[in-house]
């Protein structure tokens, strides 16, 4: 995939049917070289805090899209231990928080950590995707 | 003195100041203490530290006079003294011992009480205006008088209507305690006890019972009456029959309460149904814009088979939610008494491959609470989820043993299920513990909907239930019926 505008993009969320229909976007639009891929918060963070043992930085995601409703490890918990860890990293990592939630709650709450660049809703629009990742490159 | 078993237990439970003098032992009312604003462990409560510290020394003399005369010679006195309180202030009281008091409180030891000095205006008792007849009939009110001085209690005409007593009965003083309902005992009593005591007026709604042993709501209002000297003389005040408003206020309590838990259990549900709906119609609607996009027919038709996985998690949801819905519309069917023990039967018969196969050990003891009134089938759901969910997430090094305990605590009737699994961290999840679709470990066949049920079926017939985890160890479910 050469000209994709994205190294590696990171993808956390549960939902197997989602997961798979992003993947298949991101395919036809290449729209990043490489893609990562967590069932829940707990798989991501185990996967940031290794990395921090031995950084590397092609193994660090240019952009995460984290999906709030999760189980073991939610995103809200995830956001709260990626925020401690995040400087360390020593890169730009942009965070779209991705959700079926409309409640207003959830959205400003989001919206409102430093870490979260946007919150997008699902279903998220595929133009609109795919110039979040044009625009970050 | 009244000696009047109404009273025999009130003096413990009332914020009135005393000190009480019994087997050689010196124990200073914490009110008492708390009046003078000092605490516990700042001061004696010993007669030489009140005398050198506390009293005032114009009012030493005789009161250490009084002391030793009530402690030798049993000789009850009166007076009014002024005590430092901590800021160095006097304040003002007066102190009477038990047995001037109208009535009687300690029958085995000495007791001074300490009376904060108010200005009171002296209230005369009037005959000429005490019986409003019309006004009393009509609303149902009867007057009452009770006399400490010639220990007689008087009731008027309505009084006795409402009491249902004939009309040349004579109430009784010593056993008055019967014209009020059980649970109400002590209510009447402090209410009466500090009237008596400190001159407290009183206004409280509160269960009596009449002659003919029925039970009605009354509002009691009761004022002290003053002699010349402002001692209190009697307590005079009226009985109203409020029973009729009082079961509507009751009644339409109870409603609001129903309405406020429906409301709230519909508010859940609408959040359930917007949140797990929405994200299967997103990826359809995710899905639709794909085949829009895909130029070749070929790439379209791949996404036919994700149709079909959303089409099936969305039937799936809808047979949760369905689920849920039932639960709201079942709790008005009829109870029957459910025995616990034939309830587990039935459910391990159930799942007798699944406790089989894993050496699963349920262990049961409902000897303290064998059935309650409820909906047989909500129970077998219980007891069927909290089984299963102990199993699911048993502890890989041990098999399963699984104790259910029944007994009774505040009158209500309680379900405990103990397990030996791997726990769960509360810290972390407790709180999610009961969401719909919140699963918590890396199980295949975690589906998240068995807690949210039980909670649910749980609070629809006014229950409560609680959990206890420890990682590891194991956790425990409580339900309160």
């Amino acid at each position: 995939m050469k000209n994709a505008p994205v190294e590696l993009a990171c993808i956390i969320d549960d939902d197997s049917i989602y997961v798979n229909l992003v993947k298949r976007i991101i395919n036809t639009r290449k729209l990043c070289k490489n893609l990562l891929i967590f069932n829940d918060g707990k798989e991501s963070i185990d996967y940031f805090e290794a990395l921090l043992q031995n950084l590397t930085a092609n193994k660090i995601p240019d952009i995460i899209f984290l999906d709030l409703n999760m189980p073991i490890m939610d995103g809200w918990e995830f956001l709260e231990l990626f925020t401690k860890i995040k400087p360390r990293f020593n890169k730009v990592i942009t965070l779209y928080v991705v959700s079926s939630s409309i409640n207003p709650v959830d959205v400003d709450r989001a919206k409102s950590l430093s870490s979260v660049t946007d919150y997008l809703i699902k279903p998220v629009n595929i133009n609109d995707f795919e110039s979040i990742f044009r625009n970050s490159a | 003195m009244i000696k009047n078993e109404l009273f025999q237990n009130v003096i413990d439970d009332l914020d009135i100041g005393y000190w009480e003098l019994k087997d050689n032992t010196s124990y200073w009312s914490s009110a008492f203490i708390s009046s003078l604003e000092y605490s516990q462990n700042e001061i004696a409560t010993k007669l030489d530290y009140f005398l050198e510290q506390l009293i005032h020394k114009d009012h030493r003399a005789l009161f250490r006079d009084n002391f030793y005369s009530l402690v030798e010679n049993n000789v009850d006195f009166k007076q009014t003294i002024q005590i430092r309180k901590k800021n160095g202030d006097f304040k003002e009281y007066t102190c009477k011992t038990n047995s001037k008091l109208p009535v009687n409180v300690h029958e085995h030891s000495k007791v001074i009480f300490f009376f904060e000095s108010k200005i009171k205006t002296s209230t005369k008792v009037k005959d000429d205006n005490f019986y409003y007849r019309e006004s009393a009939e009509m609303t149902s009110t009867g007057s009452w008088y009770v006399d400490f001085i010639e220990q007689k209690s008087y009731w008027d005409k309505e009084t006795r209507r409402i009491m249902e007593y004939p009309e040349d009965y004579i109430p009784s003083l010593k056993n008055s305690s019967n014209y009020y309902a059980e649970e109400h005992h002590q209510r009447a009593a402090d209410a009466f006890f500090k009237c008596a005591m400190a001159g407290t007026p009183f206004n409280t709604e509160i269960k009596m019972v009449t002659a003919n042993k029925r039970i009605f709501w009354a509002k009691a209002i009761g004022k002290p009456v003053y002699n010349d000297d402002k001692d209190i003389i009697g307590i005079r005040g009226v009985f109203q029959d409020i029973d009729e408003e009082k079961l509507k206020t009751l009644h339409l309590q109870k409603t609001s309460e129903i309405i406020a838990s429906q409301n709230s259990r519909l508010f859940n549900f609408a959040h359930i149904v917007s949140h797990n709906l929405r994200s299967h119609t997103s990826n359809l609607s995710l899905i639709v814009q794909l085949i829009d996009d895909l130029q070749s027919v070929d790439e379209k038709l791949e996404l036919i088979d994700s149709i079909k996985d959303i089409s099936e998690s969305l039937n799936t949801t809808i047979e949760h939610l369905n689920d849920v819905v039932t639960i709201q519309t079942k709790t008005d069917q009829n109870k029957i008494d459910v025995s616990f023990k034939e309830t587990l039967q039935i459910v391990s018969k159930s799942i007798k491959h699944i406790i089989m196969e894993g050496h699963v050990v349920i262990e049961s003891d409902f000897s303290e609470a064998q059935s309650i009134q409820y909906i047989p089938a909500y129970m077998e759901s219980i007891l069927l989820n909290l089984i299963t969910n102990a199993i699911k997430y048993k502890h890989e090094e041990r098999n399963a043993i699984i104790k259910l305990k029944t007994y009774i605590e505040n009158d209500k009737t309680i379900l405990e299920v103990t397990d030996n699994g791997r726990g769960i961290d509360m810290e972390r999840f407790g709180k999610k513990l009961f969401g719909m679709y919140k699963t918590f470990h890396y199980n295949e066949d975690a589906v998240g909907i068995g807690l949210f049920i039980t909670k649910n079926q749980v609070e629809s017939l006014n229950g409560e239930i609680f959990v206890e985890s420890e990682v590891e160890k194991g956790t425990t479910f409580k339900i309160q019926f």
